[in-house]
């Protein structure tokens, strides 16, 4: 992966503002991942920055403290990080597993997801739109330059994109996202450097895993973003990211 | 609005004798009544810092909910050598207030409501405000240099972008990063020295 633009120190203080856009903010966090004197620096200048949240307390209305104990009371807790832990702390972790890696492995084991997977697509599409899509992920799978990679969501659960450089499109399946309410559905978006696109709703879960989405258009410098949306999907987020991916260029 | 039956009154913080840390254990636990008591002890702080930067107050309300969920789904993630509690949680509340505002969702409303739907809520501001901290960080953000402190709280409560903020004070970017940086060590000085 290349850097795009060299990160210099100076971000430090933006960075504890949350006066980053999310593309500078994972590059910058990229940074502190290998810079231990810049992760001291943060983190001194984080305890300052939280200093200034000492504004005048405001008791929030009785219904949401209603709301939040009912919603905490059906909500799945996270795990505790183990050993390898790396995340900033509150922040989604964006963890690299093996890019470039064992592509051809990993693409028969999203090969055999997608035969499996096509089960259950068939009752929700046509004859010969499934073959059309099916042969749109066959292509980028294919592809000479196909790149695996995977994020875990701040929530729970995780994506899985295969990428082609050379087609401008990947293939994204996600696994374990917190189930959603009627209504609401996961969308996809490509942020980067232009404007943040939409890219498509991801498909009802089947026992947890979503059943592919092709993505085309995709953009140097673009990411991959994912945020809960109506079910009809937005065209801009209304949300923060539940998992950002940043894709390799 | 008044206060809350069997709320306290907003926490002081940072909170002497208040830990959250322990308390949060219990929450990663997913112990309800250890969360209810992180609740009644941060509420009022979330929310007012919410509502300074969304200002908004029924989308102040729902990023407040986000917050306090967040809590409760990642508290066994909280690392109490990295940071105090309180941090912590005000580290999760602006960072989704911004959120909030940079969706665009919240852009096109909060300044036409700002003015409107602030006024009630000033009244218990008042009365709950926690002056002491308030008041040094207010001093310490005086001695900055005008540039570092317009860079910092535009940042801060505007929910600005560095970019942004380079735009609205009509200097170079580079600048602003800088300003920012050398602004919050300074302050982060100021307010180490106890005075």
């Amino acid at each position: 992966m290349r850097i795009r633009r060299e990160v210099p120190h100076t971000l430090a203080g933006a960075y504890v503002l949350d006066a980053l856009t999310e593309p500078d903010r994972v590059r910058f966090e990229r940074h502190l991942a290998g810079c231990e004197a810049c992760r001291q620096e943060a983190a001194s200048l984080r305890e300052a920055a939280g200093r200034l949240a000492a504004v005048p307390a405001v008791p929030p209305p009785p219904h949401v403290r209603e709301q939040v104990l009912t919603e905490a009371a059906r909500t799945r807790q996270q795990p505790p990080l183990t050993a390898d832990a790396l995340a900033g702390p509150g922040r989604r972790a964006i963890r690299w597993r093996a890019p470039r890696m064992a592509v051809a492995i990993a693409g028969g084991c999203i090969l055999v997801a997608l035969v499996l997977g096509g089960l259950f697509i068939h009752t929700q599409r046509s004859l010969s739109a499934e073959q059309a899509h099916n042969r749109a992920i066959a292509t980028i799978l294919n592809a000479p330059d196909a790149t695996i990679m995977s994020a875990k969501a701040m929530t729970s659960g995780s994506a899985t994109v295969v990428m082609s450089h050379r087609d401008h499109a990947l293939v994204l399946t996600t696994a374990m996202l917190p189930a959603l309410p009627a209504g609401q559905r996961y969308q996809v978006w490509l942020m980067g450097t232009r404007r943040t696109r939409p890219a498509g709703m991801l498909p009802v879960p089947h026992r947890g895993m979503t059943a592919p989405v092709v993505v085309s258009g995709v953009a140097p410098g673009d990411m991959v973003g994912l945020t809960v949306e109506s079910a009809s999907g937005s065209t801009v987020p209304s949300s923060a990211p539940v998992l950002m991916l940043v894709l390799p260029f | 609005m008044g206060m809350t039956e069997g709320q306290p009154a907003a926490a002081p913080w940072p909170a002497p004798g208040r830990d959250l840390a322990p308390l949060l254990a219990l929450v990663a636990r997913g112990d309800q009544a250890a969360f209810a008591t992180v609740y009644d002890h941060s509420a009022a702080l979330v929310f007012g810092l919410v509502r300074r930067v969304v200002r908004d107050p029924a989308q102040s309300e729902e990023v407040t909910q986000e917050v306090m969920l967040e809590v409760w789904r990642t508290a066994s993630r909280f690392d109490p050598h990295r940071g105090s509690a309180m941090a912590w949680l005000m580290t999760m509340a602006h960072r989704r207030a911004v959120d909030r505002v940079r969706s665009g969702l919240a852009a096109a409303q909060r300044e036409t409501r700002a003015a409107v739907a602030v006024t009630d809520y000033d009244v218990v501001a008042e009365e709950v405000e926690t002056r002491l901290d308030a008041q040094r960080v207010r001093r310490c953000l005086d001695s900055l240099t005008e540039l570092q402190r317009e860079s910092v709280t535009l940042a801060y409560y505007g929910g600005y972008t560095y970019r942004e903020v380079a735009g609205l004070l009509g200097v170079a970017v580079g600048t602003v990063k800088t300003r920012m940086r050398d602004g919050l060590i300074r302050l982060r000085d100021c307010l180490g020295d106890g005075s």
